[in-house]
């Protein structure tokens, strides 16, 4: 595959793997919306800036918003007092909907930096989906030192899954015309179950000669010889990637700069909060 | 060129799970530059052999070897696959599982990536390596973007690097379609003459036959039985002895009553002298033989204007034909011409977007996919993508259970199914016991349990080699003799339309170009050449000897019915 023709397109395979592992570090460390915040904005004009395919995306983007509001929301019910925890001793309360029930400047405040916090790191995840493809990644990891044999049973998924998927479409499509009602209105779950597992034998089994034949006729063309590896997908690194490359560094050397202020993975990481009394 | 290649000296391979030795003392010499044909039915060893060239054997498949064989200088026992890649490129015959790269820039790479090739080196090489291929405008595309022919293409260039000159093609015909076939011998054809060594394994002798080759090795049974040319080969009896079939231009001489000599070189159709056979020729084709008229019952299946898309584009464009009870129709086209899904829609898997499918005159939309499962069977191409039981008697039986029937009906519909296709014996039996060729035989039992009235089967012989062909075949067709079943033959092997099927039903482009008898169709040029269909031998040479093509193929086809019918 081949990545498209935006900016963040063309850079390397290994900028963009370094800079997105780079990134979910940071956005672990912090639970401070100063440092969120403009990551958020940041590649939300990232995503715009690749062109994607705008109407499965946002399909996405609003699921996961929901997905995420929810679990704040059980947060929330399960434990009102919740960001006390983090935020220490202090309840400045806006409203109860029942006695126990109470809404907390402290508690809205520490939830929200948690939505943010998730729906930043499925942001960023998002645009590195949309930017990269399976062999940069390969490429990108190998880079950092992973083995390559771990990297191409990765590229090595992406490329057979599908296939593995029109296998699936076929055997089912068979056991549909010999009677077997997939219908979900039609057929109780169980059965459903029951019916999917036997449309796996022979998924399994054609899948097995697949494999046979992939590993000849990797054996075949010399996979495995040497230590090293060269990739085809992995263009000269341009001036931007070297920008970018730098960029990436500092990020880097701030994420360990935080981690050891802060003291971090600590129980209760400190979280900003503004509007302490 | 006197240079040996490769060289086998007494050597014999057993394989570790297996008892006896499947390749015997074989002496074998193979020169540089040669282009060699490696013939045999299915289980003769040829695949083995061709393995034991490029090292898979003993690298992957463990064994016991005795003798030697020397490639390119090296003792294959003792040399590691990867020394052996650098001299001898393989491409296998799944085109798509040996697609391992992400594009097509990457696969032909891949083999330049393992060698730890600096990248700049590397785009260079797969340039020319894709020049030489005809594949350099496609480097970006992806495996899913490709057909079959291209996906071939590819990995032949990906084989290609550095000092390969030993190219072993492994049933380079069995995926594709007649035309990409055509191209492909050609392709080999091309690469041979940059002076390599050229090694293809296959047992479809008339489509390798549209190039020259130097020599044929015919294999059975794990020995070399024939090591010789074309021409001799084709004058012996050999083929006919082990099971290979004989190229439809020699069956049509010898039915004239030809004695065809080496000396008249009958390997290539377009070239051989026929001087001597022009008369006697023309005399058999001027024998009156009374035309055989299908038998036709009523009308199962009518197909009214109908349009159907997946999502934007149409893959059937307005298409109108009927079928009557007691037909057999074969579908022919190239892949994504519209066939497989019109065979899905005439099980109602997909339905129509425009137009209308009548099942004996009712519209077809009453029916629930089930429901017309039982009227319409559908048989797959590969037989492992359709067996779920371990038991032949119980995958028999499945269809049959999940339609609710009692257990009296089931064990009556299943016995008379397994009857019909002498599997009664092997009933208990579980299914990994037994050959493709009698699973594929239960996948047809299957399907007949239920008693449906037409049965449409995808590639029905496709990796089945003559032998086992004509017993696939001879048994469907007995099945439409005795029992009037309605037969769909989804194909591309045209050989099987000729002698098979009345109709022939042509797609392109998810339109339908035409509907009419099997000979006409194939005399047609405009037809052959919208639909990727290759003009058959037999058209060849009605042409050399001044026939009309479409006569001289109606003619043959009458013939062989008459010869049929005496055996």
């Amino acid at each position: 595959m081949v990545p498209g023709d935006t900016f963040l397109h063309r850079l390397s395979g290994t900028t963009k793997v370094r800079l997105f592992v780079v990134l979910l570090v940071y956005i672990i460390m912090s639970f401070d919306l100063r440092l969120l915040m403009p990551l958020l904005v940041v590649s939300f004009i990232g995503l715009v800036s690749l062109h994607p395919n705008w109407k499965l995306i946002r399909v996405f983007m609003v699921a996961v918003f929901l997905m995420n509001l929810f679990n704040v929301f059980l947060f929330w019910v399960a434990d009102p007092a919740v960001s006390e925890r983090w935020l220490g001793p202090g309840r400045t309360i806006l409203f109860s909907v029942t006695p126990r029930l109470f809404v907390s400047l402290e508690t809205v405040w520490y939830l929200t930096v948690r939505l943010i916090k998730m729906y930043t790191s499925f942001m960023v995840s998002i645009v590195f989906i949309q930017a990269v493809v399976p062999s940069e990644i390969a490429s990108g990891l190998y880079s950092m030192g992973v083995p390559y044999k771990v990297c191409t049973v990765f590229s090595l998924a992406f490329r057979y899954i599908p296939d593995i998927g029109r296998d699936y479409e076929n055997i089912k499509i068979s056991m549909q015309t010999r009677g077997m009602e997939m219908d979900s209105r039609k057929t109780p779950l169980g059965k459903r179950f029951k019916q999917t597992v036997l449309i796996l034998v022979p998924l399994i089994i054609t899948s097995f000669d697949r494999i046979g034949n992939i590993a000849n006729a990797m054996d075949l063309r010399g996979f495995g010889r040497l230590k090293k590896r060269s990739y085809y997908c992995e263009v000269e690194p341009s001036t931007i990637d070297k920008v970018f490359h730098w960029l990436t560094l500092a990020l880097f050397l701030y994420c360990i700069y935080w981690i050891a202020v802060n003291k971090l993975p600590s129980p209760n990481p400190w979280i900003w909060f503004p509007f302490e009394v | 060129m006197t240079n040996p290649a490769i060289e086998f000296r007494d050597f014999s391979f057993r394989y570790k799970s297996q008892s006896e030795p499947t390749l015997h003392h074989i002496g074998l010499t193979i020169n540089a530059g040669e282009k060699v044909l490696i013939l045999g039915p299915s289980g003769s060893g040829k695949s083995t052999l061709a393995n034991c060239i490029n090292g898979l054997i003993p690298f992957s498949y463990e064994g016991e070897i005795s003798g030697s064989c020397i490639v390119a200088g090296m003792e294959t026992k003792q040399a590691s696959i990867f020394a052996l890649s650098k001299k001898v490129g393989t491409v296998l015959q799944d085109s798509d599982a040996q697609f391992v790269g992400l594009s097509v820039g990457e696969d032909i790479a891949f083999a330049l990536e393992n060698e730890n090739v600096q990248r700049k080196e590397m785009l260079v090489k797969v340039r020319t390596a894709a020049e030489i291929v005809g594949m350099e405008s496609f480097l970006s595309h992806v495996p899913y973007e490709l057909s079959g022919g291209q996906k071939q293409s590819v990995s032949l260039a990906g084989v290609l690097h550095g000092s390969v000159d030993i190219l072993i093609f492994d049933e380079p015909l069995a995926s594709l379609d007649p035309c990409m076939g055509m191209g492909a011998v050609d392709l080999i054809d091309r690469i041979h003459a940059g002076h390599k060594t050229v090694i293809i394994i296959e047992h479809r002798l008339e489509d390798v036959l549209y190039r020259d080759v130097d020599r044929i090795v015919l294999m059975n049974e794990g020995c070399i039985v024939f090591d010789g040319s074309p021409d001799r080969l084709l004058t012996s009896d050999l083929l006919h002895t082990y099971g290979i079939r004989e190229p439809l231009y020699i069956t049509a001489m010898k039915y004239a009553g030809c004695q065809l000599t080496e000396e008249d070189h009958p390997s290539s159709v377009s070239h051989m002298d026929l001087s001597r056979f022009t008369n006697q020729l023309r005399t058999h084709q001027a024998i009156t033989l009374k035309t055989h008229v299908p038998q036709k019952g009523e009308e199962i299946l009518r197909i009214d204007h109908v349009t159907f898309a997946y999502d934007r584009d149409p893959v059937l464009k307005d298409i109108s034909f009927s079928i009557r009870q007691g037909e057999k129709i074969a579908f022919v086209g190239k892949n994504g011409a519209g066939k497989s899904t019109m065979a899905k829609l005439l099980c109602g898997i997909v339905r129509p977007g425009k137009g209308s499918v009548a099942f004996h005159g009712t519209d077809y939309q009453i029916y629930s996919i089930k429901e017309l499962g039982e009227r319409i069977g559908f048989v797959m191409q590969n037989p492992n993508q359709m067996i779920v039981k371990d038991i032949i008697k119980d995958e028999v039986a499945l269809a049959l259970t999940l339609h609710g029937k009692t257990p009296q009906q089931i064990d009556k519909a299943v016995m008379d199914a397994l009857k019909m296709c002498d599997l009664y014996t092997m009933r208990n039996w579980p299914v990994t016991m037994v050959s493709y060729g009698q699973r594929k035989r239960i996948t047809v039992a299957a399907i007949l349990a239920l008693q449906p009235e037409v049965v449409i089967l995808d590639e029905p012989t496709a990796g089945q080699d003559y032998r086992h062909y004509t017993e696939i075949m001879e048994f469907l067709d007995g099945l439409n003799r005795t029992y009037g079943l309605t037969i769909i033959f989804i194909t591309h092997d045209m050989h099987l339309a000729i002698e098979y099927t009345d109709r022939a039903i042509v797609f392109s482009d998810g339109q339908l170009v035409a509907d009419d008898a099997v000979f006409k169709v194939l005399s047609n040029d405009a037809v052959i050449k919208r639909a990727n269909l290759k003009q058959t031998s037999l058209y060849t040479l009605a042409s050399r000897l001044g026939i009309a093509p479409e006569q001289y193929i109606g003619h043959f086809i009458e013939y062989e019915r008459l010869v049929k019918q005496h055996e």
